[in-house]
């Protein structure tokens, strides 16, 4: 099994989750990430006044999946957050030893 | 109705059926007596309440056997006991070092052996209670305090805890805590009937989940209510809402009375009456009205003495809220007075909710506001809510206050923040039907048509920012241009961009966040550019006769009504002085309006009295006169006077600064935006005098308990200013004197 974690720009999260959606993914978990990659935030020109934004928001979204399904749903989530500027954020993925499921107590791909 | 005597006999039944069981389980003991104490005591037993016994003795032998007797099978019943086996002076003693003991035992109650055993036991534990009433009422209030910080109020959260927070069950026992040590009356009937409804809901609670919650959780709210007989969950809370403000108002008043027993034990100083705005005062901790105040003939009284109250962050007397019921309805449209005050109140900020909730208590809100009917105790089915939709709008307003310096118009901010959920009481989208309202109710209160279309836009689009700020891509030039195009003067973006900040905090911690700021501030940072820059208010154009006077050269000084004139030949710190005349008479200073006619410096004030009947006009013009000539020393006068204001009660947001750029080429602009206070122009126009600069016009709003300044200024040469430092040091005067 496999962690996907993607960090993308908030406003691309509606796609992505449909995206996902669409390939059959049930859940995700979402939270409210600030930070920063090579462009090391940027600076904004506004009034005359200089304004530092070092810490630009973003997205982060996490998903389960099977090994097989990995690099497909990456390819998907890669594809619904471009935009082609920077900022746009990664996607990446990090093998999982076990999963439960609370309610029931299944584990392993049954859990997912 | 029905099933409301139902609930109450179904805990009389169990009490009874309890009381019967204990009694044969003791049998026909001597020397011994067994108490009912807490909710047991008062006949309260629900389904799943625990019985809070004491066995009472004398000392005699064989108690641990007697008491195993009847501990036992009650524990094998299943039932929850919380038990105690003492003596009469034991348990009193334990009572005098146990708040919470000592407050079970003010609702002992007689189950069964000797009578006179539990007597004395009632008897010692009243004598004990009103003996110490001083520190035990102080810590019955402390815990008040604390529980309302714990559990929050039950008045305005969708998932309150029934007997915990504020305006539950334990403020009713709070409110008789008191009572018995004869300090304030016994709760009277209406606490009594909300006590009944909260305590019907909590068993109604009890018995559809089958255990023992307080906390009336989301799901659970249909099936209690049903239980209850009402239609569904929504009416359970408006029905709550009502019940635990009745309690909370109640117990403030009950605590303020116990603190004030207190207070005279320690003080013993006669009560004393501070003016604090026109046939307004303090006395002892509370607003009152003057002895000179007349309601039926004052409708604009009701704000007023209401503004005080928030201004100083002081409760209103609950006798002054009953004489305010007899103030006559305002004129509709309000008079410009009413409009302040609620300004005033409103810019309060948390010191104003108290108040409004006061206020409402009373019916006066809606007597004010007839739309706030619909929105008021509506509950709101939405994880983000903790509040109901009332409470969320007052809570909006007061967050808005500490962002009054952030826009142009902070009076149209907090009007704004006030209604802009309000059509949450209408069916479709609630940001659509609240424009409309809220333009009704900008009308209503005489605002003109300008600025009721930008409450109404601003209502209108109050989601906008926050939605667009985290759904579009704020790098796409389209996505700011649509903004742009919804949201076309600065004016209209600093509401909203302020606007959704009060409204993200008023609303709980998941609804807005640094993350959420950040976004929203960069959306708004590309609207404003995009927009032009809004021109800066200028002095008016002067009326024919007011251009007579001039070309009369003077020095004269009129005064006629709330209108003060100036004219006298042009020369630095003449504004500055006049208003510091004007504010040494104890006149506010609405607006003024200072223009230069060839030579001739012609100043128009709006003034209105502090308090009290208006100064003796030719008195003031007199003074108006003898400064003009150089005969009159108007810094010491006020210097006095300062030195006997009465301080300020709430916190108000720091003052802000600004020299703008670009709104004229021959002068430079000064903005000042700062809570209002008296003397304040006089200090401004001092601050700019002792920089060397030359104040050629002015113009001076006030709005509610906030004003906005704006003064083109020179220097020594007639020049704007340039020099970098000059600037900076300009500010940090202005500053200093806002601060003084």
């Amino acid at each position: 099994m496999k962690l996907i974690t993607a960090v993308i720009k908030p406003f691309k999260l509606d796609d992505v989750k449909a995206a996902l959606q669409a390939y059959g993914v049930h859940g995700l978990t979402i939270t409210e990430a600030s930070g920063y990659g090579r462009q090391r935030g940027h600076t904004e020109v506004y009034r005359g006044a200089e304004y530092q934004v070092d810490l630009v928001p973003k997205v982060r979204v996490e998903v389960l999946c099977e090994d097989e399904d990995a690099d497909d749903l990456i390819g998907v989530m890669v594809k619904a957050a471009q935009t082609g500027r920077i900022g746009d954020g990664k996607v990446w993925s990090v093998p999982v030893e076990t999963v439960v499921r609370v309610r029931t107590g299944e584990r392993g791909p049954d859990a997912i | 109705m029905e099933t409301i005597t139902s609930f109450a006999a179904d805990r009389a039944r169990r009490t009874n059926q309890v009381d019967r069981w204990l009694a044969e389980l003791l049998g026909a003991e001597p020397r011994v007596a067994l108490v009912a104490v807490g909710g047991y005591g008062r006949r309260e037993l629900l389904p799943r309440s625990d019985l809070d016994v004491v066995l009472l003795h004398d000392g005699r032998d064989g108690i641990a056997d007697i008491a195993d007797r009847i501990w036992y099978p009650v524990w094998d019943s299943g039932a929850e006991l919380d038990h105690a086996v003492r003596t009469v002076p034991q348990a009193r003693r334990v009572a005098r070092n146990d708040l919470k003991v000592a407050l079970g035992l003010l609702s002992a109650r007689h189950v069964a052996g000797d009578p006179d055993l539990t007597e004395r036991l009632r008897e010692g534990a009243l004598e004990d209670w009103r003996a110490a009433a001083p520190t035990r009422l102080a810590e019955l209030h402390a815990a008040h305090d604390e529980r309302a910080k714990m559990f929050g109020e039950l008045a305005f959260l969708l998932e309150p805890d029934l007997k915990e927070a504020r305006g539950g069950l334990r403020d009713v026992h709070a409110i008789q805590a008191v009572a018995a040590a004869w300090v304030a009356p016994a709760p009277g009937p209406k606490v009594r009937t909300a006590y009944e409804q909260v305590l019907d809901t909590r068993h109604a609670l009890h018995e559809v989940t089958g255990r023992r919650l307080d906390r009336l959780v989301l799901e659970e709210q249909d099936e209690v209510a049903r239980a209850i007989g009402l239609l569904d969950g929504d009416v359970l809370l408006r029905m709550l809402a009502g019940a635990a403000r009745t309690i909370a108002y109640a117990v403030d008043h009950t605590f303020r009375q116990a603190d004030r027993l207190r207070g005279r034990r320690l003080r013993r100083r006669p009560a004393e009456r501070r003016p604090l705005a026109d046939a307004v005062v303090e006395q002892d901790g509370e607003v009152v009205l003057a002895r000179a105040a007349e309601p039926a003939d004052d409708p604009v009284l009701v704000l007023r003495a209401a503004a005080a109250a928030a201004q100083a962050a002081l409760p209103l007397a609950p006798r002054t809220l009953d004489r305010l019921a007899e103030c006559p309805p305002l004129a509709v449209p309000w008079p410009a007075s009413a409009r302040d005050a609620l300004l005033a109140l409103l810019g309060a900020g948390p010191s104003a909710v108290s108040v409004w909730e006061a206020l409402d208590t009373e019916g006066l809100v809606t007597a004010l506001i007839p739309d706030w009917e619909r929105v008021r105790n509506r509950p709101q089915r939405n994880p983000l809510h903790k509040f109901t939709v009332d409470r969320h709008l007052v809570e909006t307003a007061a967050h808005a206050a500490a962002l009054t310096r952030e826009v142009a118009r902070p009076d149209l901010l907090l009007i704004a923040a006030l209604l802009h959920d309000i059509g949450k009481g209408w069916p479709g989208d609630h940001s659509v039907t609240g424009a409309v309202v809220a333009g009704d109710v900008g009308r209503r209160m005489g605002l003109p048509d300008p600025d009721v279309e930008l409450i109404a836009a601003a209502v209108r689009h109050h989601l906008l920012l926050p939605m667009v700020a985290t759904r579009r891509d704020l790098d796409d030039p389209v996505t700011v241009r649509q903004v742009a195009a919804l949201v076309p003067s600065r004016a209209l973006l600093e509401l909203l961009h302020a606007l959704a900040i009060a409204d993200g905090l008023a609303t709980g911690p998941a609804a807005w966040n640094d993350w959420k700021a950040t976004l929203v501030a960069d959306l708004v940072r590309r609207v404003a550019a995009v927009l032009d820059g809004e021109p800066t208010p200028e002095p008016a154009p002067l009326r024919a006769d007011q251009l007579e006077l001039a070309a009369d050269g003077g020095p004269a000084a009129t005064v006629r009504g709330s209108e003060v004139t100036v004219v006298a030949p042009d020369r630095p710190g003449l504004l500055w002085r006049a208003a510091g005349v004007l504010a040494s008479h104890r006149l506010a200073v609405r607006s003024a309006n200072a223009t230069s006619v060839q030579g001739t410096a012609v100043t128009v004030f709006d003034v209105e009295p502090e308090f009290g009947d208006p100064p003796d006009p030719t008195l003031v013009a007199g003074d108006l006169r003898r400064m003009l000539l150089g005969r009159l020393d108007v810094e010491d006068r006020l210097e006095r006077r300062a030195r006997a204001a009465p301080p300020h009660g709430t916190r108000v947001p720091a003052p802000r600064v600004t020299l703008v750029d670009g709104a004229s080429e021959t002068a430079t602009v000064v903005e000042v935006r700062a809570h209002d206070a008296p003397g304040l122009l006089w200090r401004v126009g001092r601050a700019l005098g002792e920089c060397g600069l030359n104040v050629r016009a002015a113009r001076v709003e006030t709005l509610g308990a906030e004003v906005v300044d704006v003064f083109y200024v020179t220097d020594e040469d007639g020049a704007p200013l340039t020099d970098r430092d000059r600037r900076r040091a300009t500010i940090g005067s202005v500053l200093a004197a806002l601060a003084s």
